[in-house]
């Protein structure tokens, strides 16, 4: 049996914890206090308009008298009229004696509460709820005493005429509470990110910074919170700098120690080869020569791809680099060769400066001439470039050579890769540096065809913000 | 002409010292600063080799002590250190060119020869180079022996050339050398009285043509 597949966790991010862990709780709570408002107001409400109802019973019990029944039939005193008319729909009212017989009154109105609502029997209205003529009213019993017999006074309202006023009041309980429940979420959220901004600079400046930079962060604009943090990052970055720094220094020293002995060796081979007389010596010594040629210049590479990857302390090495003048000065060191190989080295050369590390560049555009020279026949025609183009300034180098398929476009950049039918004796490092001296300046490798659809032009576009002012 | 060579790495010392030897120079070498300073307040050399790796003392202070000191000696540094940083230093502090390690041993010899070369253009009027002799004073050049018949501005361009022998010279710096004041000419002018100069020399020197650059002059015998 399989595991099942784990479960993909999110990272969790402290802003998001801080929101779930405020706002839950905190709706929680508001959404309670919304509960709680409506039923705590919906109930004063109610009795208090229960009194008033009561009290209409209560005043229009204190209208009858023995002789005053009959009166009632016929029409109603003015207070008991007004008290009726009430505020919203009239109130009806009637009159019953201990039998349930009715006095004076609408004879709609129910007789008796239910029992549920208790004894009508006491110095207070009873209330209830009833349905009068297809409409829900409420209703307020009261006995009294009249002339030693027992009357009934009963007073119903409709159930609608309370519903604006409580209505209104809710409303305006509910809209204070529904504004909270949306402000206060609003406010934690805002109070979150504003807590969580000096760690979100903190973020974005990490993520702005490049690979190269290893300054020190500044703690003392971060939260106390995150400043351990920030100050074991900060010693981090120390050890690394610190570790980057003696790498190059023993690459620097490496390339010297091998420099000299290759040197040394390759000069006493030239020396050696003139000495001999005999022509098969003179062959081996010659090819011994080449030989340490080619490992000299394998060393080179080698310990121009460490340095140029040890790019941490290259920071400090950016400076405006004149490519026109890169250019004159790689054709220059490259002449003589490709004179040998009787071809036609050429520069086109426009001014361009960029921010960059000039011995990197340098190496970089040796490696492509190498190239070039290596595979162009004799007659053929190399060369260099630079300008200023739409995408930022520009290095090219171009060859009428056989140039390199499609296919082997996206491998050759590759470390140690070579073209199956690649002739001579590369190291198949020299594009490889090329990408990675590129990758350094954050600059754009691509490798196409000749201006006529033959050969190779490899072309290095630099970001527009390394771009020096000239 | 004699060179005095300054470095401390048996090998390569040795080497440069049999290639300049057998490229016609006299030659002495010693294997730090100190020597160096000693031999050369002792004897009168042309130019001096220097490496940068010295025990001690490095090529480069040796190189700020002898321009201190009001030294013109030419001055060619050798260094198995590529950093762009060195090259600017070097120059900076007063040597003539510059060479990465490893080398091959008729480029040394050929900026050996023209470093002198342009030292002495300095002092003296004649300028050979192969077969070619220029006097710079009365501005005329003799070929194989035979004086040879050069207008005003191709003496200027053969000048400017023969004085940076080896070296690419830049077209325009050649186009400043022929206009004068009032006179306004296209780059092609150059090509015009360099063309002229190939005809008139035929074989005895090759003027290059580095295309999108200038031109070079260069010594047969390098």
């Amino acid at each position: 049996m399989t595991p099942p597949p784990e479960p993909t966790r999110r990272p969790s991010s402290v802003g998001g914890r801080l929101l779930v862990l405020l706002l839950a709780p905190v709706s929680a709570l508001l959404v309670a206090g919304v509960v709680i408002d409506y039923y705590s107001s919906i109930g004063p409400v109610g009795t208090a308009f229960d009194r008033s109802l009561g009290d209409v019973a209560l005043l229009v019990a204190s209208y009858v008298r023995p002789g005053t029944v009959e009166t009632l039939r016929r029409g109603l005193p003015p207070e008991v009229d007004a008290a009726l008319a009430g505020s919203g729909a009239r109130r009806g009212f009637a009159l019953r004696d201990a039998n349930g017989a009715l006095l004076a009154g609408d004879p709609r109105l129910p007789a008796a509460p239910p029992a549920a609502a208790g004894s009508a029997r006491s110095a207070k209205p009873v209330f209830g709820d009833a349905v009068v003529g297809g409409e829900p009213v409420r209703v307020a019993w009261y006995d009294f005493d009249l002339d030693g017999r027992m009357t009934r006074v009963t007073v119903a309202e409709a159930a609608r005429s309370r519903d604006s006023p409580t209505r209104a009041l809710v409303t305006a309980t509910l809209v204070v509470d529904i504004l909270q429940l949306i402000a206060i979420p609003l406010l934690v959220i805002l109070g979150v990110r504003l807590a969580l901004k000096p760690l979100l600079a903190l973020r974005d400046h990490m993520a702005a910074r490049s690979a190269r930079e290893l300054e020190p962060l500044d703690a003392g604009s971060v939260p106390v919170e995150a400043q351990t943090l920030v100050e074991s990052l900060n010693a981090l970055f120390g050890r690394v700098r610190a570790a980057a720094e003696s790498q190059q220094k023993f690459l620097a020293d490496a390339a010297h120690q091998m420099r000299t002995p290759l040197a040394g060796i390759q000069a006493q081979l030239e020396l050696l080869e003139r000495d001999v007389d005999a022509a098969p010596v003179r062959e081996r010594v010659h090819a011994v020569g080449e030989g340490i040629r080619r490992l000299s210049h394998t060393a080179r590479q080698l310990l121009t791809l460490a340095r140029a990857e040890g790019s941490a302390t290259l920071a400090r090495d950016f400076r405006p680099v004149d490519l026109a003048g890169l250019i004159e000065e790689t054709v220059t060191a490259q002449l003589d060769r490709a004179l040998a190989k009787r071809i036609d080295l050429g520069a086109e050369a426009a001014p361009a400066t960029v921010t960059g590390v000039g011995w990197l560049l340098r190496e970089m555009l040796n490696n492509l001439v190498d190239n070039a020279l290596n595979y162009t026949p004799a007659g053929g025609v190399v060369t260099l470039r630079s300008g200023v183009a739409q995408d930022g300034a520009f290095l090219e180098v171009e060859d009428d050579g056989p140039g390199i398929p499609d296919s082997e476009r996206p491998l050759v950049t590759a470390r140690f890769h070579r073209s199956p039918d690649a002739p001579g004796h590369g190291t198949g490092l020299g594009l490889a540096i090329v990408n990675d001296v590129a990758v350094v300046h954050g600059a754009s490798l691509s490798i196409g065809s000749g201006a006529s659809g033959r050969g190779t032009c490899v072309r290095i576009v630099f970001p527009a913000h390394a771009a020096a002012p000239a | 002409m004699r060179i005095l060579i300054v470095e401390d790495d048996a090998l390569v010392g040795d080497a440069l010292k049999r290639g300049l030897a057998e490229a016609g120079f006299a030659v002495d070498q010693v294997g730090t600063a100190e020597q160096a300073e000693v031999a050369l307040a002792a004897d009168e050399f042309d130019l001096a080799v220097v490496d940068i790796g010295l025990p001690r003392v490095d090529g480069l202070t040796l190189v700020r002590r002898l321009r201190r000191a009001g030294s013109a000696l030419p001055v060619l540094i050798i260094t198995a250190r590529d950093a762009l940083a060195d090259r600017v230093d070097a120059l900076d502090l007063g040597a003539d060119d510059y060479m990465v390690k490893p080398f091959e041993l008729p480029e040394v010899a050929a900026r050996c020869r023209a470093l002198i070369r342009r030292t002495r253009s300095a002092t003296s009027a004649q300028l050979t180079i192969g077969q070619v002799a220029l006097d710079l004073g009365s501005r005329t050049v003799e070929l194989d022996g035979h004086p040879l018949d050069v207008t005003r501005r191709e003496w200027s361009i053969l000048e400017c050339l023969a004085l940076d022998t080896g070296r690419v010279v830049r077209k325009e710096r050649l186009l400043r050398a022929i206009a004068g004041w009032d006179e306004e000419l296209t780059p092609n002018a150059v090509e015009v009285y360099v063309s002229r100069l190939r005809a008139k020399l035929g074989d005895a020197v090759a003027i290059r043509t580095v295309r999108g650059l200038g031109y070079r002059l260069d010594d047969p015998a390098a």
